[in-house]
């Protein structure tokens, strides 16, 4: 019997057939336009947001931890928990733009500028928190290994420690990796832009790119050098703030798994704030031939994995629970799902194992409205998720006579809300002066670029040559 | 240019530039103000005073801490050497007793109290009124001056008014004081009462008169009982919580005695066995072999019930044959008549002072029926003690007074408006007598209410003296100038008495010159330093019973229990009659059994809740309860109810105390008053009308899970099963299978815990090694571990908001659990300080080493390092580590205008914590290194004699409970304490190595009722 084979070409990453012209001026010339009124109004709701977070950080500095709900059993609470949710959403930039370039996925390139930036806010929002929860915040640099006279250095035993070091790491890494790949773009914009002062920054920022090979060489292995280094960090991060409660011996922190788990839940999370951000800005800016249904089903794809990773994970803890046979921690995930924070348990469980499940039906995983729902409750889940493993675990530990409950205070939750107006500032001072997404990267995936001179029936096609009308200009 | 603009003008400041009149003055005075001050004859309180106030001239040079100046002495006293506390006996009078004390006193201030080792009231141990009374005298809100109608007066004005007055007046004097057992005072009053038409009473609300006219009924004699339970192999107690300073003022020597006739070291120790029949919990109670729980009004058909089954068998209780009433059949009857039989002459009964005498009289006639008379039960005649009964020449006075028979009325003491019975109408009476007069710590309700208020000395302030519970006379000596000026009650009466100010010191001494016949320079001395006549002590009254016995009690044996509810007023453990309100330690201090904080709730069983209409489940997400409105004698008030496991059914607690206001900073607007419903009729019990009032309230407790879920914290046995299986306590035996870990260390020649992952190098050969050892058979859950705790260690009081924000600071909490029949549970204390794990926690995952491993084994906390991650105190399994949320020792210690005077309660070997740093138990890190220095400097070694260190808990504890000391000494208590087969640690399996390890409880079941 002989088969036909049939040739399936991938669809195009870029929809629209726009030559790379069209596609510099779709993304750059928004960084060109005047400043739109919406962005004013949503710049000035993120500003109030951000006031408040001054408020509340420069109140708690000033009066003290105990403005939060924090207690006798339950020493961490939305601090560590806002801490650990936005650690969880800067994983997805890196791993967008670090495993998925060395994976040679060519999708990244629509969304890894815009996944990066995220990043980076994101952990400037975690960082804030082990800043500010700590006591004597007038004294934190002390958990940096700074010689004195007393050589008194840090504990390098403590997982707190490690934290300071994986997070600023990872906040550096992603840094340096974010701002090399802008170079070329920022390069376009100098070339495109006509306002002196947008010449001078661009240009300064550029650093001198003309686009030459030598250039472009450079660029490319310093830009694979970064993508190996931060290709460990995308586990270590998570991991080391894993440990955070790995390394304890409360029950219910207490376990192997935690690594993996939240490793996962935080690729989940991120995947999710892309989207959410996103959606949004695709639709916003005009950008859906760029940023396509391709796009947000192959994401999709990745919250649904990552998703069911994390609902193995709570699994597994119940079954390690009682396979291991250690009392404590029978008895706490017995109550984290039917004691006093069940509420928040089953909260978690719902938006986190069973929302991402409507992602097996394609027709659901390219639906873009019901998307960006379950992006935001995946979110919620998450947030749930280090709720109920930081909270409920102190809350009812070992010894019962200990055992109390936790609620937070108004500025525990204005302290949170005001993050948002820290991301949300940066995020569109992002959009509006940065190529939010990689103009240089695009161009190189595009089918444009890719041109191979045969038709789909193998028949040659020559190239179309075109010569450039003379100017009257010599050279 | 004129020569005026030539000349350049310097100035140092503004004002000069101005020349206004402030910088005149100013430059006129050469020593800025203030300076000036310290041209003053430098005294220890201004001196203090200067050290205080140097905080205010701190100012804006450091933001982060006030910097505070300290000066030395211009001319430093004799023996004293600064930094070394000295230490002087004295006693603290509670109503007619006291207790030995030894007061730590540094640099003139008074700021630990201990006990008398010598003192048979407190065999060196204290109650928490002992331990808290320390800050009772520093308290800011005392009365600072006499006042007349409300208005200051000066000393001199009240002494000349007192001076006119009793001279010149011949209507009479009624006095009403608190019960006092001071030789000069009772001398003095003789003396008053020669040379005025005067009459005198003493009212108590919760005294031991009942008891007393309870013999007098018995035997014919007013007697004061004395039990001796290390003299007693069976205690038998009728709602009589005999180990708690609120309900006896013996409580400390009756604990220790208890206690120590219940300690067991080997499986050939007996015990005691102690049945308690009560309708609520209490720690006697809790620390019972069996505990019957019944209404208070169903103790007297117990009682009758129990001695005519006993008139079956011994003579003597003839007056009691016959009667039935609804407990002749009950089991617990039959069983304790027969161990009370075959106990005869080795038991005691013991009935709450509360029940009348008719009961009191019955339970004398039984002790004495059974030959416990003279062994364990001893009979004391008081000799201050007026052939009467108290309590009703108290209601007759008042009635004259409402008669307008006297003129003047003296108070000393007491608090009559806010505690007397409320159908007495107190403040009408008063209002009858021209003149009336109060001598007051507080200008308290009744100093309101009176045309004088004279301020009272605190006993650590002012001479006196005083016999204990068992008649040991000692001296209370001063350990400051009043810091009022503020009078003794001698001193007072000394003043109505001559007319001019006699000073305590000579009134006391007048009194002694009587005592001590020979050598009286060197006998005062003697007894000073000792703290108590040696000799002294009251003789054993002998007894016979009396005539007309059963003619007296016949009239009360038909007395049934009250119908429907009953409500039972009861002294509260921590402010007892209200005296003590204004002491935020007490008040903070967790009720032993309940663990609520700065309140009185209505306790009740959850059957009676259920009856009244309220639900018995109490939320674990907030600290709201339902309040209930309870109605008795035509007076109504709104309270929160609280379901206590093990209360009696029908029956509802109120403690008193509490709802107070003008009084101080500290007891105003705390709880509800519940003295209303006192009435002259039913001091103590009576019927009441309970409805829910549909609001809540919000309840301050510090411990919100009551069950123990089945895990090993606290392991008990009968002593039976402890005979039969010495190693119960063994994590094996408890859970059926060896520590994870164990056996594997031991292969690798390991005993100190199960195979670690740590290569950890722990214990070089240093020594020594401290260690502790809590036995839970011995404490009974009494909480002055906690206060001894505080005073020593300079801890925060936090209030009642943030206790109920679960932050409580006390580094040593008593956890209490009830286990078994909820209703009618169990119920266990353990006290827990921080355990010193050898592979501690908490100091693996502080990020800045601020806590850390002294080379003799105590887990350190550098509170200058530490930044305030909170992550130790999640890491601990134990949870006894504390965070300072807020500037808590900050507020606390600058309270109201004058900061200094709390600031002088504090012990000067301990750092006071700021804001954002962790805190938790030392081991008395402090006391510690005293010895260690001393034992250097005696004898080159740095190992302390054992016994030597001993912890502020473990030197209050009145029931021995708790052992500390070097465990590289197999010859130390503490060490020979491990060895006990009952020794155990908590989270065994953790491997954190404890080094605070608990004794398992035992106790002593009658197999018949087990």
């Amino acid at each position: 019997m002989s088969k036909t084979y049939e040739y399936v070409p991938e669809p195009a990453l870029v929809k629209g057939n726009h030559d790379f012209k069209d596609i510099t001026a779709m993304v750059t010339d928004i960084n060109m336009r005047p400043t739109p009124k919406a962005w004013y109004v949503a710049f000035g709701i993120s500003n109030i947001l951000l006031l408040i977070l001054l408020v509340a950080v420069a109140y708690l500095i000033w009066e003290g931890t105990g403005i939060w709900g924090l207690n006798q059993p339950v020493g961490w609470g939305w601090a560590i928990i806002n801490f650990v949710w936005w650690v969880g959403i800067g994983h997805a930039g890196t791993l967008i733009s670090a495993i998925l370039f060395l994976f040679r996925q060519g999708w990244r390139t629509a969304i890894n500028r815009f996944a990066e930036a995220m990043t980076i806010f994101a952990v400037m929002c975690a960082g804030l928190f082990p800043a500010i929860h700590v006591g004597r915040i007038w004294v934190i640099y002390w958990v940096f290994p700074i010689p004195n006279q007393m050589a008194m250095w840090p504990n390098f035993n403590s997982p707190l420690l490690w934290d300071v070091f994986a997070v600023s790491t990872y906040f550096t890494v992603s840094l340096l990796f974010w701002y090399v790949g802008l170079i070329p773009d920022l390069a376009t914009i100098r070339d495109r832009i006509k306002s002196k002062i947008g010449k001078i920054l661009y240009g300064t920022f550029a650093l001198g790119w003309r686009g030459s090979n030598r250039h472009w060489w450079n660029y490319e292995k310093s830009y694979m050098i970064l993508a190996g280094l931060a290709t460990p960090l995308v586990l270590s991060v998570h991991t080391i703030v894993s440990f955070d409660f790995a390394v304890s011996l409360i029950p219910g922190w207490h376990t192997t798994i935690f690594p993996p788990y939240f490793v996962a839940g935080a690729v989940f999370s991120g995947f999710a704030m892309v989207l959410s951000l996103m959606i949004i800005c695709r639709k916003i800016y005009g950008l859906e031939d760029i940023m396509t249904v391709d796009h947000i089903e192959k994401m999709n794809i990745i919250v649904l994995v990552t998703g069911t990773m994390v609902g193995f994970a709570y699994a597994m803890e119940f079954f390690i629970a009682w396979y291991g046979g250690v009392e404590y921690e029978k008895a706490i995930f017995i109550l984290r799902a039917t004691g006093p924070y069940a509420w928040a348990y089953w909260i978690m469980v719902i938006c986190n194992v069973v929302s991402p499940q409507f992602f097996w039906s394609k027709k659901l995983r390219r639906h873009v409205a019901f998307t960006f729902v379950i992006s935001i409750v995946v979110n919620i889940g998450m947030w749930f998720e280090r709720f109920v493993i930081t909270v409920t675990s102190l809350s009812q530990d070992f010894l019962p006579s200990s055992w109390g409950y936790y609620s937070p205070t108004m500025w525990d939750v204005l302290t949170y809300v005001g993050t948002f107006g820290l991301f949300f500032t940066f995020f569109l001072l992002f959009l509006r002066f940065l190529p939010m997404v990689a103009v240089a990267e695009l161009k190189g995936v595009m089918p444009q670029a890719d041109p191979h001179n045969y038709n789909k029936d193998g028949e040659y096609v020559p190239p179309k040559i075109e010569v450039p009308e003379p100017t009257n200009k010599s050279v | 240019m004129s020569d005026q603009s030539n000349q350049t003008t310097y100035w140092k400041s503004l004002n000069e530039l101005a020349q206004n009149e402030e910088y005149k003055k100013y430059a006129e005075r050469e020593f800025p103000e203030n300076a000036t001050e310290l041209t003053d004859q430098v005294s220890r309180r201004s001196f203090l005073r200067v050290m205080g106030a140097s905080i205010a001239l701190a100012g804006f040079a450091s933001c982060r801490k006030p910097v505070q100046k300290i000066l030395p002495y211009s001319r430093q006293p004799e023996d004293m050497v600064l930094g070394e506390p000295l230490f002087y006996a004295t006693s603290m009078p509670f109503q007619d007793s006291v207790t030995g004390l030894l007061i730590t006193n540094n640099e003139g201030r008074p700021t630990k109290i201990e006990g008398n080792q010598d003192h048979p009231a407190s065999g060196g141990r204290t109650s928490i009124y002992n331990q808290a009374s320390v800050l009772g005298m520093y308290d800011p809100d005392r009365s600072r001056s006499p006042r007349r109608n409300g208005e200051n007066v000066s000393k001199n004005d009240f002494v000349e008014f007192a001076a006119d007055h009793f001279n010149n007046n011949n209507g009479r004097i009624l006095f009403i004081d608190e019960a006092t057992s001071s030789p000069t005072y009772h001398r003095l009053k003789e003396q008053i009462l020669d040379n005025y038409d005067a009459d005198w009473v003493t009212y108590e609300p919760f005294s031991e008169n009942n008891a007393i006219e309870g013999t007098q009924i018995a035997f014919g004699q007013r007697l004061r009982t004395v039990n001796h339970y290390d003299e007693a192999g069976l205690v038998v107690a009728l709602d009589d919580d005999f180990m708690s300073p609120q309900a006896h003022k013996n409580s400390v020597e009756n604990s220790l005695k208890l206690t120590g006739r219940r300690s067991v070291e080997s499986v050939d120790d007996s015990m005691s066995r102690i049945y308690s029949v009560e309708n609520a919990f209490t720690n006697t109670g809790s620390y019972a072999d069996h505990r019957l729980r019944l209404k208070s009004s169903q103790i007297a058909p117990f009682t009758f019930a129990l001695a005519s089954r006993l008139a079956e068998s011994v003579s003597g209780l003839s007056a009691f044959e016959g009667v039935s009433n609804d407990f002749s059949g009950h089991d617990w009857i039959d069983v304790l008549a027969d161990e009370l039989l075959n106990n005869q002459g080795g038991s005691v009964i013991t009935l709450g002072a509360q029940h009348s005498p008719e009961v009191h009289a019955a339970v004398a006639a039984m002790n004495l029926a059974l030959g416990n008379e003279g062994s364990a039960v001893t009979y004391h005649e008081l000799p201050y003690r007026v052939n009467r009964d108290e309590n009703q020449a108290f209601i007759d006075a008042i009635s004259e007074l409402q008669a307008g028979e006297f003129d003047t009325v003296v108070l000393i003491g007491g608090n009559l408006i806010y505690n007397a019975p409320a159908d007495l109408n107190i403040a009408d009476a008063l209002g009858n007598a021209g003149t009336t007069i109060h001598l007051s710590k507080y200008y308290d309700e009744t100093s309101q209410a009176c045309h004088w208020h004279v301020n009272r000395a605190h006993y650590l302030e002012a001479w006196g003296d005083g016999l204990s519970y068992t008649g040991q006379r000692s001296i209370i000596q001063p350990q400051i100038q009043p810091l009022f000026n503020g009078i003794s009650a001698v001193e007072f009466l000394g003043i109505l008495l001559n007319g001019e100010e006699t000073s305590g010191y000579e009134l006391v001494q007048d009194t002694w010159s009587d005592v001590i016949t020979s050598d009286f320079t060197r006998e005062w001395e003697r007894v000073l330093h000792d703290g108590l006549d040696t000799e002294s002590g009251f003789d054993s009254a002998s007894v016979s019973l009396s005539g007309n016995f059963a003619s007296a009690v016949e009239g009360s044996l038909g007395q049934s229990e009250v119908s429907g509810i009953e409500i039972a007023i009861k002294p509260d453990a921590r402010v007892f009659d209200g005296r003590f309100a204004n002491n935020s330690w007490l008040q903070e201090l967790p009720e032993p059994m309940t663990k609520i904080t700065w309140d009185n709730v209505a306790l009740m069983s959850a059957a009676t809740a259920e009856s009244i209409g309220i639900n018995p489940q109490r939320s674990f997400r907030n600290n709201d309860v339902p309040k209930v409105r309870i109605s008795a004698g035509g007076e109504t008030i709104e309270i929160a109810a609280w379901v206590e496991p093990g209360h009696a059914d029908d029956s509802i607690t109120l403690t008193v105390g509490y709802g107070r206001s003008n009084v101080g900073r500290v007891a105003d607007g705390v709880g509800v008053d519940t003295y209303p419903l006192r009435t002259t009729e039913n001091l103590f019990f009576q019927a009441a009308d309970v409805e829910p009032v549909g609001s809540t309230y919000e309840v301050a407790c510090v411990q919100d899970h009551h069950s123990l879920e089945g895990r090993d914290m606290i392991r008990t046995a009968t002593l039976d099963e402890y005979r039969e299986n010495p190693d119960f306590a063994t994590f094996k035996s408890f859970h059926g299978f060896e520590v994870p870990g164990m056996k594997q260390a031991l292969e690798k020649g390991d005993d100190r815990g199960p195979v670690s992952l740590f290569n950890e190098h722990y214990g070089p050969d240093h020594q020594p090694q401290w260690g502790m050892t809590i036995d839970l058979n011995s404490c009974f859950g009494c909480g002055v571990c906690t206060i001894a705790c505080q005073a020593e260690n300079n801890i925060p009081v936090i209030g009642k908001r943030e206790v109920g924000r679960r932050r409580i600071m006390h580094w040593i909490r008593t956890d209490r659990y009830y286990e078994g029949d909820p209703d009618n549970p169990t119920a266990y204390h353990q006290p827990v300080p921080c355990m010193h794990c050898e592979l501690a926690p908490c100091e693996q995952v502080c990020p800045v080493a601020a806590t850390t491993h002294s080379e003799d084994g105590i887990n350190q906390m550098t509170y200058n390092r530490c930044i305030g991650t909170r992550y130790c105190m999640n890491n601990c399994p134990f949870k006894v580590r504390r965070f300072n949320f807020f500037n808590y020792t900050k507020e606390y210690l600058t309270t109201g205008n004058d900061p200094e005077i709390i600031q002088m309660a504090m012990n000067p070997e301990v750092t006071v914590r700021f804001r954002g740093v962790v805190e938790k138990c030392t081991y008395c890190v402090q006391r510690v290194n005293r010895e260690k220095i001393k034992s250097k400097i005696a004898t080159g070694s740095r190992k302390p004699e054992d016994g030597a260190v001993k912890t502020a808990c473990q030197q209050a504890c009145p029931a021995n409970a708790i052992s500390f000391g070097d465990l590289t000494d197999s010859d130390s208590e503490v060490s020979r304490k491990k060895r006990n087969d009952r020794n155990y640690v908590m989270l065994e399996e953790m491997n954190v190595r404890p080094r605070t390890s608990y004794l398992a409880r035992l106790t002593n079941k009658n197999p018949e009722l087990a």
